[in-house]
């Protein structure tokens, strides 16, 4: 009841003005977590989206008609997001859906999709069995833990010569997946498990778990956590007194990540599927466009909205139409060039081709080690791994 | 062992902040029996104000911490004078529903200044490690267990020693025969709950130089005050601050030695034991009169 009148209060007063409906425009509904322990996240997603329209607007649009996002609060729930996408659907009539943060909550939307025949594209969510769900219209354009653990562990076990790693993660379908499959990809690497805990979102004090991460014997920690848990945790584990190596998964190589932590962000290393310092003329266009328009650089999620967005507009423009089976069929062909690489769906709606990146905080700035391409799941499983 | 004491040093220190964090609502749902579910969202103005009064205007963290228990005394004697007020007197529920309409508003409209962001206060002593012996704490936590005894004490002092505090055990024991005493009973109200509000935002500003600060917490600090008021007793001081030490024990030791990932269960477990157990909690003031 209170979680609902949350959901409407924020819209209607974040968001009233994209409410404000009109007849020519495209409108494609967007799901992400605005208030909650992820609400920053969410909120860095949604800038990602917008500044995706805002270009696509100035250029004309799409199909001659300019894009409208209409957005909703799902905060990361799947009870309040599946409520968000029955509205958007029925009440606003979007064309398709992007959403909704969260894997538990994207799973929940899933159905609704189906149900109304309706594309749903996510950014963010990276279960790895949504795309095993055989749902004709779900398709994702991020990386899953399986593939990221994948692209990672063998430059992980190299560069940071680790023997015995504690694994920790947030107490959700994201952090207990990462931990999962980081883990399965280390020891296949010959590297020993020391420890395996959760905590719960929005947990504030670490010191308990770090007092049994400090006797685990570990020489590196994998943390799975998010901006507001994990800058927390971090800070903490130096407080503690804990030198480790760290290497963590979520949106680690941000500036506000950096600033949250202060010095102890020094000499942190972060997989991500994307930061702020890759190479390439792509990715410095955006970096450049999005400071203008929100005073600093895109993080992983503002990403993953822009990119989100922009598949989602170009198999509108490629469909020629608004018809939900039209769009579905372009996104299965999506050929788009993104700032992190190059996106292209498998035949479950899994994205590969885009590049992942491991930096090292120096000097408050996420330094690029070493980049791999994600490859997709088939290419790998042909590969035998 | 060593392993033991770490967990037992945790656990008092966050217990000491849950007890700090739980006594505003001891006050304002103890004593004066409004069910405060805004309690959290105090807090975090607390946070929040703080961090703008010493990122922004440049105070340190001691004239910060004046200047929000000021803004937030001024606050909370208007939220009663003109929310409360309206509500007195016509059973729970009105209050409920007041105060968690209070929540959302105070929730949302921090959202839409502050945003989404985790905001650093700064502290007025670094977050170095100190060892002592096994077990490690920082500076500022230990200055902040130190403030939190004194905040306790002050307000204990306050209640029991002074003409303001008698006046409020007058009121909240029988309010028609205070008035005929001839105490003005609307300013006891509102300054108790101005007293509940502060105590609430100084434990918000103090504990966001620990952690950080940041618009949604509010409801994660309401359920773990209202599982300290329930355990110690409603309107019980000493009962708060127990309440608040058994809980972060109870936690600090089950995240130890079962699962940090279930911590949160640990609360509700405590909160059910006691209304089977022990209804008015471990020293109600009021039991007598339930």
């Amino acid at each position: 009841m209170r979680a609902l009148t949350y959901a409407q209060l924020v819209a209607t007063a974040v968001f009233g003005s994209a409410l404000a409906l009109a007849d020519d425009t495209i409108k494609i509904g967007v799901i992400q977590p605005l208030t909650g322990s992820v609400a920053y996240n969410g909120a860095a997603d949604i800038n990602g989206s917008k500044l995706a329209v805002e270009e696509r607007n100035k250029a004309g649009g799409v199909l001659g008609k300019p894009i409208e996002l209409v957005i909703e609060d799902g905060q990361c729930s799947p009870a309040n997001s599946v409520n968000a996408a029955e509205k958007l659907i029925q009440k606003d009539k979007v064309v398709a859906l992007s959403g909704a943060f969260c894997s538990s909550a994207t799973a929940a939307i899933m159905p609704v999709a189906q149900k109304y025949k309706l594309p749903l594209l996510t950014g963010v969510s990276s279960k790895a069995d949504l795309t095993e769900k055989n749902n004709p219209y779900f398709f994702r354009s991020a990386e899953t833990d399986a593939l990221l653990a994948q692209a990672f562990a063998k430059i992980l076990a190299e560069n940071l010569k680790l023997k015995k790693v504690a694994y920790i993660g947030v107490n959700d379908d994201w952090g207990r997946g990462g931990v999962e499959e980081f883990s399965k990809d280390l020891s296949a690497h010959g590297i020993e498990t020391a420890m395996t805990e959760y905590f719960d979102h929005g947990a504030t004090d670490f010191y308990t778990l770090l007092a049994k991460l400090r006797t685990s014997g570990a020489d590196g920690v994998f943390i799975a956590a998010e901006t507001q848990d994990g800058s927390i945790l971090v800070k903490q584990l130096k407080e503690f007194g804990i030198d480790m190596k760290v290497f963590g998964v979520g949106s680690w190589a941000t500036a506000d990540f950096i600033n949250l932590v202060g010095d102890a962000a020094e000499g942190i290393y972060a997989a991500v599927p994307y930061a702020a310092t890759l190479p390439g003329e792509r990715n410095q266009t955006f970096v450049q466009a999005y400071q203008a328009q929100y005073k600093q650089a895109p993080d992983k999620y503002a990403a993953a909205g822009y990119n989100a967005t922009n598949i989602l507009m170009d198999a509108i423009q490629r469909a020629g139409s608004t018809d939900a089976e039209q769009i579905r069929e372009a996104l299965k062909a999506t050929n788009y060039q993104a700032p992190n690489g190059h996106y292209q769906f498998t035949a479950n709606g899994q994205a590969y081709g885009f590049n992942a990146a491991l930096v090292q905080i120096e000097n408050k700035q996420p330094k690029v080690i070493a980049t791999t391409s994600v490859e997709a799941p088939m290419a790998l499983a042909a590969k035998g791994e | 062992m060593d392993l033991f004491l770490q967990f037992l040093a945790n656990g008092l220190v966050t217990g000491t902040f849950y007890a700090l964090s739980a006594l505003g609502l001891t006050l304002i749902f103890g004593l004066m029996r409004v069910v405060n579910f805004a309690h959290g969202e105090f807090y975090m103005l607390g946070g929040v104000l703080g961090w703008f009064v010493t990122s922004h205007l440049g105070l340190d963290f001691f004239s910060g911490l004046i200047v929000v228990a000021a803004i937030m005394a001024a606050f909370g004697w208007l939220v009663d004078r003109v929310l409360i007020e309206r509500v007195r007197g016509q059973g729970e529920e009105p209050g409920i529903l007041l105060t968690i309409g209070l929540s959302i508003f105070l929730a949302n409209s921090a959202l839409l200044l502050a945003g989404t962001a985790p905001h650093k206060i700064e502290g007025p002593l670094p977050n170095a490690p100190v060892f002592l012996g096994p077990v490690v704490l920082t500076e500022m936590r230990i200055f902040a267990v130190a403030v939190c005894a004194a905040l306790i004490l002050g307000a204990h002092l306050l209640i029991k020693k002074t003409k303001l505090g008698r006046a409020m055990r007058a009121t909240f024991q029988d309010p028609m025969a205070a008035q005929l005493a001839g105490i003005k009973t609307a300013r006891v109200y509102a300054s108790t709950f101005a007293l509940g509000s502060i105590l609430a935002a100084s434990a918000g500003m103090l504990l966001g130089a620990i952690y950080s600060t940041q618009v949604t917490i509010g409801g994660i600090v309401s359920l773990k005050a209202f599982v300290v008021v329930i355990l110690g007793g409603m309107g019980s001081f000493g009962g708060a601050i127990v309440g608040g030490l058994v809980l972060g024990v109870a936690e600090a030791l089950w995240g130890g030695y079962v699962s940090t990932g279930m911590v949160d269960i640990v609360g509700f477990i405590i909160v059910i034991l006691t209304l089977i157990f022990k209804p008015y909690g471990l020293f109600s003031a009021r039991a007598e009169r339930v």
